[in-house]
């Protein structure tokens, strides 16, 4: 970790019609820095991530990534969104397209990446997170935890800055969530910068730089694990910690 | 035994009749094969276009497709053709039969087309369109890329529907004149005062076509579900 910023959030809001969801939240995300985000559900924490690659449109506030003021045009967002890669709770790996496929379509389709590269490249990523020898079969004859793996190389493939983690654990069997975490627990070692929306406490404590606890659209408290974790200031956390452990 | 006599005799004068006009429907198969062929073909065009123009952002462009699919979907395929071969020329607009029942039964078959596939796309879980804008992929990317090949995939056996439809439909192109398979077995049976050996014969060449085109759809349905498993 390192003092240059790569995501800063100011004054953030996100309303769904009637119901206001992220009430102004202020953040700085540095380079190589993991943080993972906690709290209850509806409390913002997956709004707040969707909203940094604008697959929510935010109401208010800016965005910048890379220093980088990131404007509502669409050329804007689709180059922030090749800097910034996302992992979805439920996967959504194409199920039409074999593994490597999968992994090669952003940097094929989108940086009409050289396609003898784009595949070692691709075959090298699935190395990392295990799975070489499944690159010529579909996703739906992987397991949950082999497809968030995949899910996990098809963002790296495009060599982002930032990866966000929307749940990742959240739909799979117990059985398979611990080696999803590791490939996380990977490329937080690697020096990647993570934001982690999780409900798994015990990575959050493990692999975070800095934890965010979200309470009603509004960051409530933020420190490191063990400022969070053993030393909850606000009763809000308190209660959320004690509700959970 | 006398009647066992009588019905096995009319059974050998029925397919005696059947053998003998059963070749004589050659002409009559090519061109319910062409109508058959080009509506598909046109349709299947006309579907993707129509499919397009709802799928854009464009209120006007909606319209247009919305109007031209309740005026397909609202009215008998019959009313159409006879509207486009005897009502155009009214305003100078002169087809030919056989052009016209190929515009009729496109026209015709695009509205519902054009359905199968808005149905496909619309059953794509939006996760997948998430998925592809989050890697950084444009609207259009995204839809070529990740949303189309599924919808693609999807809309198969609902398409294939369509077409033994289309097959079927290529028989009303006999009231505007069309010699096709029809029309010539109601010529044939009009001379001959012998109707039902002759409308089997028809039948049976509509049998054989729809079934060859099952089995094709079902060959494609197989290739095209490799990923599922």
């Amino acid at each position: 970790m390192n003092d240059k910023v790569m995501i800063k959030l100011v004054g953030l809001h996100k309303s769904f019609d009637e119901l206001e969801v992220l009430k102004g939240i202020d953040l700085e995300v540095h380079e190589g820095e993991v943080i993972s985000v906690i709290g209850a559900s509806g409390s913002g924490k997956s709004t707040m991530l969707r909203c940094i690659n604008f697959l929510e449109k935010k109401n208010k506030g800016d965005i910048y990534i890379d220093s980088k003021l990131i404007k509502k045009s669409s050329h804007d967002i689709n180059t922030l969104r090749a800097k910034v890669g996302m992992v979805f709770q439920t996967f959504n790996l194409f199920p039409h397209k074999t593994v490597l496929k999968n992994v090669m379509i952003g940097p094929s389709v989108i940086k009409k990446a050289d396609k003898i590269k784009a595949k070692e490249k691709a075959m090298e990523l699935l190395r990392n997170v295990g799975l070489e020898e499944k690159a010529d079969v579909y996703p739906a004859m992987l397991s949950g935890g082999q497809q968030q793996r995949v899910a996990i190389a098809r963002a790296m493939a495009m060599d982002p800055q930032v990866l966000l983690f929307d749940e990742p654990t959240s739909a799979l069997d117990p059985e398979l969530v611990g080696e999803v975490l590791q490939v996380i627990d990977e490329l937080a070692k690697s020096g990647m910068t993570m934001v982690i929306v999780t409900h798994e406490m015990g990575f959050a404590r493990e692999v975070s730089d800095r934890v965010v606890f979200l309470h009603e659209g509004k960051i409530e408290e933020i420190g490191t694990p063990t400022e969070i974790f053993e030393n909850p200031k606000s009763e809000r956390l308190q209660s959320f910690i004690a509700s959970i452990w | 035994m006398e009647h066992i006599v009588e019905i096995l005799n009319s059974i050998g004068d029925f397919f005696a009749v059947v053998f003998k006009f059963a070749p004589k429907f050659d002409q009559a198969i090519v061109y319910t094969l062409e109508l058959s062929v080009f509506s598909i073909l046109l349709g299947t065009v006309i579907g993707l276009v129509v499919t397009s123009l709802k799928l854009t952002k464009l209120k006007w462009l909606q319209k247009i497709a919305d109007v031209y699919i309740s005026i397909v979907r609202g009215t008998p395929l019959l009313l159409q053709l006879y509207f486009i071969f005897y009502g155009l020329p009214l305003i100078g607009l002169n087809f030919d039969a056989l052009t016209s029942a190929i515009i009729g039964l496109a026209f015709h078959n695009g509205a519902y087309i054009s359905e199968i596939f808005r149905g496909a796309i619309v059953s794509i879980h939006y996760g997948q369109d998430e998925a592809a804008r989050a890697l950084g992929m444009t609207k259009i990317q995204a839809f070529f890329h990740v949303i189309l090949p599924q919808a693609v995939k999807q809309s198969v056996p609902v398409l294939g529907n369509q077409f033994i439809i289309a097959i079927k439909d290529s028989s009303l192109a006999s009231v505007i004149t069309i010699t096709e398979i029809t029309l010539t077995a109601r010529q044939f049976s009009a001379a001959t005062y012998n109707p039902f050996p002759i409308l089997f014969v028809a039948g049976v060449y509509y049998y054989i076509m729809i079934t060859l085109l099952t089995k094709l759809l079902q060959w494609v349905e197989r290739r095209l579900s490799v990923n599922e498993r």
